[in-house]
């Protein structure tokens, strides 16, 4: 692997017709992390994701998977779950997977013994044999979920893995996605889903209107907010407005405002000093969806919803 | 370094192709549909039987109700009887003109055309040395047969009904192969690839449609180059191919063994000449090369089709390719070394055809040796531009049209 990337993409553009779905994007994905790429519907994410693949091939930039510049080259060593989830009906779920880990690379025995395996660790052991098409929606996904990993691969690709999921399944998925980390591969997924990404991700990229707009972890994303103040009064009373911030906003029984650059404890004198005392006090970081909203604006944030 | 990644590009590609070909060939076979295509030969062949007996059973009843009627007085009339029943034996059965009726009494001669106890094709009337034939339209020739039967019988009247020639009939098995042995061979050679691949190689249009439906063509892509994947295919449905022509091979052979031996003798005169062994291996070569060109057009224009009527709609299209090429190869199996020999050669669809008509008709090999490596030249070539289309039309999202929308729509 050149470096310590495992993925590298330098002003990757695609074009549909006029429209520039993607439009220089950068990413940098170290090795052994988990990093999500979100963005709202239709940023562009997908897109992303099939040119870094070699799906399709972007129309300006360049790419390297696991060191290499044609994707293809690092097929056996990357496993990929796409967005659009697709099985052989007719197949059944240990064949399909054992399919999979052969056009990676394994042979059809060995794929066929860690499909076994892979379905009894995932509760799954009964459906070994069943076809594809007598499976539930989410027990098809699981069986896709485990072809794209069956071979052991260095680079887990998974475009938009939770959706579909109960919440039994996704917490099941965030488990295996750490395991593979844990394992020392490195995962590369997309959602629009934040509380996945703050969860699990090391690092991030939010893409919107095709283009990248914030790169860093997930600290670095909720630091681009300031930290608010959530206070509740003793005693409320009319005036107490004129003792907080400019911004403060109620917020339940209390009050909610930025944290004043100074600090709190000039306010909090001035409150106390007016008689309206301290019931409640907590200075909370934003999570990631705030900073989401903040990057990508309010309206795109709330199509990713 | 596990072994597995330190496969070479080439090594990695070819044993993805052998996966998707493999995964193909059991998900076909492996279904009760494939029996159906199995036995269609059977039970096509069974309603052509059935058919055909109807057919021949009708067109037996009507050459029975046919006569020829000779009107002259019955002296006349038992030479052309005579004659009739020395010249009738030169026909095949199934060929004999219709039996003759005479009618002796003096009778209009046109009128006898119009009888309704049975069918007249033609009628004489003496005297035999100018005699007058008529003859209802399209029976020219029971015409001109009553025409030969008068002058013969007056031959044999004149000669005291001596035969003036007294033959020795003998049988001789011939060894070296005729030109009308090879021009048959050739057209059994051009008509054989055709037939074959007019069964078979169609199916391959329909291929993609499941990878497209299920969404697993996103998975294939990822992990396999899109020629890999057409390739692999193609193969797939060759090895359907050859089991099928394997199965039938082997009832076809074993039916011959039960076959009147001068049918074997006839088969014996179909001598190639490139001589019968070279001949079996060009034709499985050609075979393979005609379906694995035909079946790579086929499959590139049908992986742009979206839905299923899409497909259907391109069979028609893909027959007249098929029976174009068979036309083309055929006239120049007919005419070996013509201009149009030539061209139906070097053209890429038509040039196994063509070829195998050529191993019939000329004796040298190492044409085939470069016609066989031109024509795999095209196959990969129809699969790149295949897939190239592909990856452009299709997999560049769910909105991009297909090549024909994008040209026409």
């Amino acid at each position: 692997m050149a470096g310590d990337w495992a993925v590298t993409a330098e002003g990757l553009v695609k074009r549909f017709g006029e429209r520039r779905v993607v439009d220089g994007v950068d990413l940098m994905v170290p090795a052994g992390a988990i990093y999500g790429v979100l963005g709202p519907n239709g940023a562009g994410k997908t897109t992303t994701l099939r040119m870094l693949l070699g799906i399709i091939e972007p129309d300006d930039g360049h790419r390297t998977l696991l060191g290499r510049a044609q994707p293809q080259d690092a097929s056996d060593e990357v496993g990929y779950l796409p967005e659009e989830r697709g099985l052989y009906p007719a197949m059944k779920a240990r064949e399909a997977i054992a399919f999979m880990s052969a056009l990676r690379g394994l042979d059809w025995r060995t794929g066929r013994t860690r499909a076994g395996e892979m379905l009894e660790a995932a509760g799954l052991g009964h459906a070994a044999d069943e076809k594809i098409r007598k499976l539930s929606k989410g027990m098809a996904q699981l069986v896709q979920l485990l072809g794209s990993v069956v071979h052991l691969p260095a680079l887990i690709v998974l475009d938009e893995p939770f959706s579909g999921l109960d919440p039994v399944n996704q917490e099941r998925l965030e488990r295996l996605i750490v395991a593979e980390r844990d394992r020392g591969a490195t995962i590369l997924f997309s959602t629009h889903i934040m509380a996945h990404a703050q969860r699990l991700c090391d690092r991030l990229a939010v893409i919107a209107g095709g283009k990248r707009r914030f790169e860093g972890t997930v600290e670095e994303a909720r630091a681009l907010l300031p930290q608010q103040v959530h206070y509740v009064p003793h005693h409320p009373g009319p005036d107490i407005a004129r003792a907080l911030p400019a911004d403060a906003r109620p917020d339940g029984e209390g009050w909610r405002f930025t944290l004043p650059a100074g600090g709190i404890e000039q306010t909090l004198k001035h409150l106390i000093d007016a008689g309206h005392g301290i019931s409640g006090l907590s200075i909370e970081r934003p999570g990631l969806h705030e900073a989401f909203v903040r990057i990508v604006g309010a309206d795109a944030a709330e199509a990713a919803r | 370094m596990s072994r597995l990644r330190s496969q070479t590009r080439f090594r990695r590609q070819l044993r993805q192709t052998l996966t998707i070909a493999r995964r193909d060939f059991i998900a076909t076979v492996f279904t009760p549909i494939f029996l159906l295509f199995l036995f269609a030969p059977l039970i096509m062949s069974s309603f052509g039987a059935i058919g055909g007996l109807g057919a021949a059973n009708a067109a037996d009843g009507s050459s029975d109700k046919q006569r020829m009627v000779l009107v002259m007085p019955v002296a006349e009339a038992r030479l052309v009887r005579s004659a009739d029943e020395q010249l009738r034996t030169t026909f095949p059965r199934d060929a004999a003109p219709p039996t003759i009726v005479v009618v002796s009494d003096a009778v209009e001669p046109r009128s006898q055309l119009e009888r309704r106890d049975f069918d007249v094709s033609a009628v004489m009337q003496g005297p035999l040395d100018r005699p007058e034939i008529f003859y209802a339209a399209s029976n020219r020739r029971d015409a001109r047969y009553l025409s030969t039967l008068a002058d013969v019988a007056l031959r044999r009247h004149a000669t005291g009904d001596a035969r003036l020639s007294t033959p020795t009939i003998e049988r001789v098995r011939v060894s070296a192969p005729s030109l009308g042995g090879r021009k048959t061979a050739a057209f059994f050679a051009v008509f054989g690839i055709f037939f074959l691949t007019l069964f078979l190689s169609g199916q391959v249009v329909g291929t993609m449609a499941e990878e497209r439906n299920n969404k697993v063509i996103e998975v294939l892509a990822a992990a396999v180059p899109l020629e890999s994947v057409f390739l692999g295919k193609l193969l797939g449905m060759f090895g359907v191919a050859v089991l099928f022509v394997a199965f039938w091979g082997t009832v076809i052979s074993q039916i011959g063994q039960f076959l009147p031996a001068d049918l074997g003798a006839q088969a014996a005169q179909l001598v190639p000449a490139v001589g019968l062994g070279w001949f079996v291996l060009l034709f499985a070569a050609y075979f393979t090369t005609a379906y694995l060109l035909l079946g790579a057009v086929f499959l590139g224009v049908g992986a742009q089709a979206s839905t299923m009527r899409e497909i259907q709609m391109l069979s028609l299209p893909i027959t007249v390719v098929q029976v174009g090429m068979f036309a083309l190869a055929s006239a120049a199996a007919s005419h070996p070394g013509s201009w149009i020999a030539t061209a139906a050669e070097l053209f890429p669809l038509s040039s196994p055809f063509a070829m195998a008509g050529h191993a019939a008709n000329r004796p040298e090999l190492w044409l085939h040796l470069a016609a066989l490596a031109w024509q795999i030249l095209w196959v990969a070539i129809f699969i790149t531009v295949g897939a190239r289309l592909f990856r452009r039309g299709v997999l560049q999202s769910a909105s991009s049209k297909p090549v024909w929308r994008r040209l026409f729509g």
